[in-house]
């Protein structure tokens, strides 16, 4: 009896003194704990916002009063058994402070709160347990429990170059195929070829989250079409406002923007630009020359091409069909006129004086239909020479995306030329040639 | 649907319906709808040719037509016949007509057919393609109508 | 339609669908809508007006008016129907009887073919929505003159 006592005596932390507490749970029926400092709050959700093109461990975000935080699934992150738990349930989430920013985890069960002795750490055996090895701090025994120790900071931590692949060294010899491959980047499978994972898995979430707040703050629709610039523009976002990444409102995600938007959008186009694009068409051009022109808004765009076409393809017989689906802006289209026309601009010569302004010429509005009109929508075009689409199927969703491509395959005549936004590509790009002058590109359809 | 031709439709149906319903209507949002197919159970067509191609269609449900119809003639009618479907008619007639008149003061020169009733039993409206619509809602005291007008540019 | 006057004055005035010896003024109505046929009957009848027959196409209109002249002092017609429109209509009344008096009911205003109808022959037009005061103005001065 008395030896039983002197043991326990002795594994009695209350005889050692505590100074590491920390929040346990489990996963896959082994347990584990995080150093309470670490820990915000527990919390249980069933909703999260699913994100789409994360890697497989993020769940999605959440919303925690007021924070879009991101939620990881510790199961998937370290390719444990996800148990059994059906996704209508509420999962257990654990909220990490961490120094640069607060996450959620999701685990199995949440236990409770232990207190050790840092005295009584183990560290961890290359051979233990199905985690690598470099996110654990140590293992501790309490109570007859044996806890893993997280080092959070390091699996979650930004700077993390690292690849989270994992080693499942551990008697289950199970390696499912995302153990195998680096984490996958925010950005999907059809990426620019040979780029690899530049960014860590934080600052891939950080990107996830920046793509979907553009999404629910400026309907603006990451995808193939404009990835390289997002990716660009995350980057020179990051340095400039380092910790503080995320879009909290419709005001950032305009300023992250901002640098998104093609020269002279909303204004007329200057002679130089239109020189550029009218090099890209043939020179032979005759008969009928038709252009289509979606998401024309207040028609800036329209009467330049207009204008251009005019200008250098005179015997042409041209007919722009403008569509936009924002009633007010298209309905003043037609109408669109100069008050004080400016020097070097691409409508020179097609203006005419009329009451309180100058008003473009007759063959110029003639030429033009400005139709009210939701371009996902079916619709009959004819042949097409040129389409002239800035900026506008990035504001579509993937799904339309690909539909107004997919009206450019039908439509669009080979050799017709195409012109997205300056920082906008082909969804495909190899049944497009790409042409070029001088800083301007557009592209052929091959 | 071509930016002018909008306003004659808009102006057209509040006029003339708010005329001969003799109350106030509200109209709400106008908006495009992928398919052009009556939804609300009663709709009268006019046919449009000339610059276009298409029709003009205003869609109500059966107890707004009969709410309607009872107005416009003074008299309280329980179902639909030939008089009730005939001043359903006579409305989508007028509504058309007007903007039509509208459009020719712009330049636009419509052709109208004589109007036709669909009902519940025979709402197939068949479209070889789907056609985009322009939906005009008009609330009234009679119920909900909607004005529906597709068109083709003929280029 | 609601219209002002429904009823007729109380001081006995005349009735502008009677002659000056009491008798009606026989009126031909040509509309493809029955509603629209009701409703001008309605606004005509309660004038005093006869309305002495109706058709609901161009075709039968023309049949009407031949089979019931001299009797016919007054066409109402619509433009719009089907099988025979309401102008080539009028084209064949004016042939048949050159003082045939026939206004226009139409929807459409301003429109060439109201112009054309006037042109062919006809006295006037209306407008729809019928108005009850216009409908009786336009018939009582194209009976007068």
């Amino acid at each position: 009896m008395n030896q039983l006592t002197d043991e326990k005596l002795k594994d009695n932390s209350s005889f050692v003194k505590v100074d590491f507490s920390m929040v346990t749970f489990t996963l896959a029926g082994k347990d584990y704990g995080i150093d309470i400092m670490k820990v915000k709050e527990i919390s249980k959700a069933s909703t999260f916002t699913f994100v789409p093109n994360a890697p497989p461990f993020v769940k999605g975000v959440y919303n925690l009063r007021g924070d879009i935080i991101s939620v990881i699934d510790l199961r998937v992150f370290f390719n444990l058994q996800v148990l059994d738990n059906t996704n209508t349930e509420s999962e257990n989430m654990i909220i990490l402070r961490l120094q640069d920013h607060t996450i959620a985890v999701i685990v199995d069960s949440i236990d409770n709160v232990v207190g050790i002795s840092t005295a009584n750490v183990q560290p961890p055996h290359p051979l233990f347990g199905d985690i690598n090895i470099k996110y654990i701090n140590g293992i501790a025994e309490n109570n007859g429990h044996l806890y893993v120790i997280l080092d959070v900071e390091r699996i979650f931590g930004t700077g993390e170059a690292a690849e989270a692949e994992v080693s499942a060294e551990s008697g289950t010899g199970r390696r499912p195929p995302s153990a195998q491959a680096p984490v996958p980047g925010a950005g999907n499978a059809a990426a620019a070829p040979g780029k690899t994972a530049e960014e860590s898995p934080e600052e891939e979430l950080d990107l996830t989250f920046i793509e979907e707040t553009l999404v629910t703050f400026a309907s603006f629709y990451p995808s193939p079409v404009n990835q390289e610039w997002i990716r660009n523009r995350f980057s020179s976002w990051k340095a400039k406002r380092g910790e503080n990444v995320q879009l909290a409102n419709k005001e950032d995600a305009e300023a992250f923007l901002s640098s998104f938007y093609s020269p002279f959008t909303g204004t007329f186009w200057n002679n130089d630009f239109a020189d550029k694009i009218a090099s890209f068409i043939n020179k032979d051009s005759k008969g009928n020359f038709f252009v289509w022109n979606p998401g024309c808004a207040n028609g800036y765009e329209t009467y330049s091409a207009a204008c251009m076409i005019k200008k250098y393809f005179p015997a042409v017989n041209l007919k722009i069909i403008a569509h936009d689906n924002d009633l007010i802006k298209i309905s003043m289209a037609p109408g669109l006129a100069v008050s004080k026309p400016g020097e070097g601009l691409i409508y020179e010569g097609f203006l005419a004086e009329s009451t309180g302004g100058y008003q473009f010429k007759k063959e110029i509005k003639d030429s033009i239909l400005f139709e009210y009109h939701d371009v996902t929508h079916n619709y009959s075009l004819p042949k097409l020479d040129m389409v002239v689409m800035r900026d506008t199927v990035s504001f579509l969703p993937s799904d339309k995306q690909k539909y107004i491509f997919q009206v450019l395959d039908e439509y669009l005549k080979p050799g017709g030329l195409l012109i997205l936004g300056a920082n906008e590509k082909p969804l495909e790009p190899e049944r497009w040639e790409t042409v070029e002058n001088a800083g301007v590109t557009a592209y052929k359809k091959k | 649907m071509r930016v002018e031709y909008i306003n004659p439709f808009v102006e057209a149906a509040y006029n003339v319906i708010q005329e001969v319903l003799q109350s106030d209507i509200v109209r709400k949002d106008l908006y495009l709808k992928k398919t052009s197919h009556p939804v609300l159970g009663v709709a009268a067509m006019v046919g449009l040719a000339g610059d276009v191609e298409g029709r003009v269609l205003i869609d109500m449900s059966q107890e707004t037509a009969l709410h309607i119809a009872s107005t416009m003639n003074n008299e309280e009618l329980t179902e639909m016949d030939e008089l009730a479907k005939a001043t359903i008619m006579e409305m989508a007639n007028m509504i058309t007509a007007q903007a039509v008149t509208k459009l020719f003061d712009l330049g636009f020169k419509f052709d109208l057919t004589p109007p036709s009733l669909i009902t519940g039993s025979n709402m197939q409206v068949s479209n070889a393609n789907e056609v985009e619509a322009l939906i005009v809602p008009l609330e009234t005291p009679q119920g909900l109508v909607e004005i529906n007008v597709a068109v083709r540019e003929r280029m | 339609m609601k219209a002002t006057s429904d009823f007729p004055n109380i001081n006995e005035r005349k009735l502008d669908g009677l002659r000056e010896n009491g008798e009606p003024y026989r009126v031909l109505v040509v509309d493809d809508s029955i509603f629209v046929t009701k409703q001008i009957g309605q606004i005509l009848k309660s004038e005093g007006f006869e309305v002495i027959a109706t058709a609901s196409d161009g075709l039968e209109g023309v049949e009407k008016y031949k089979e019931l002249s001299p009797n016919v002092d007054l066409v109402t017609m619509d433009i719009t129907m089907p099988r025979m429109d309401g102008v080539t209509a009028l084209e064949k009344i004016i042939e048949f009887d050159k003082d045939a008096k026939v206004v226009m009911i139409s929807a459409l205003g301003k429109q060439d073919l109201v112009k054309k109808s006037l042109l062919l022959g006809a006295k006037n037009y209306i407008v729809k929505p019928l108005d009850r005061k216009k409908v009786l103005e336009r018939v009582v001065t194209v009976l007068k003159s």
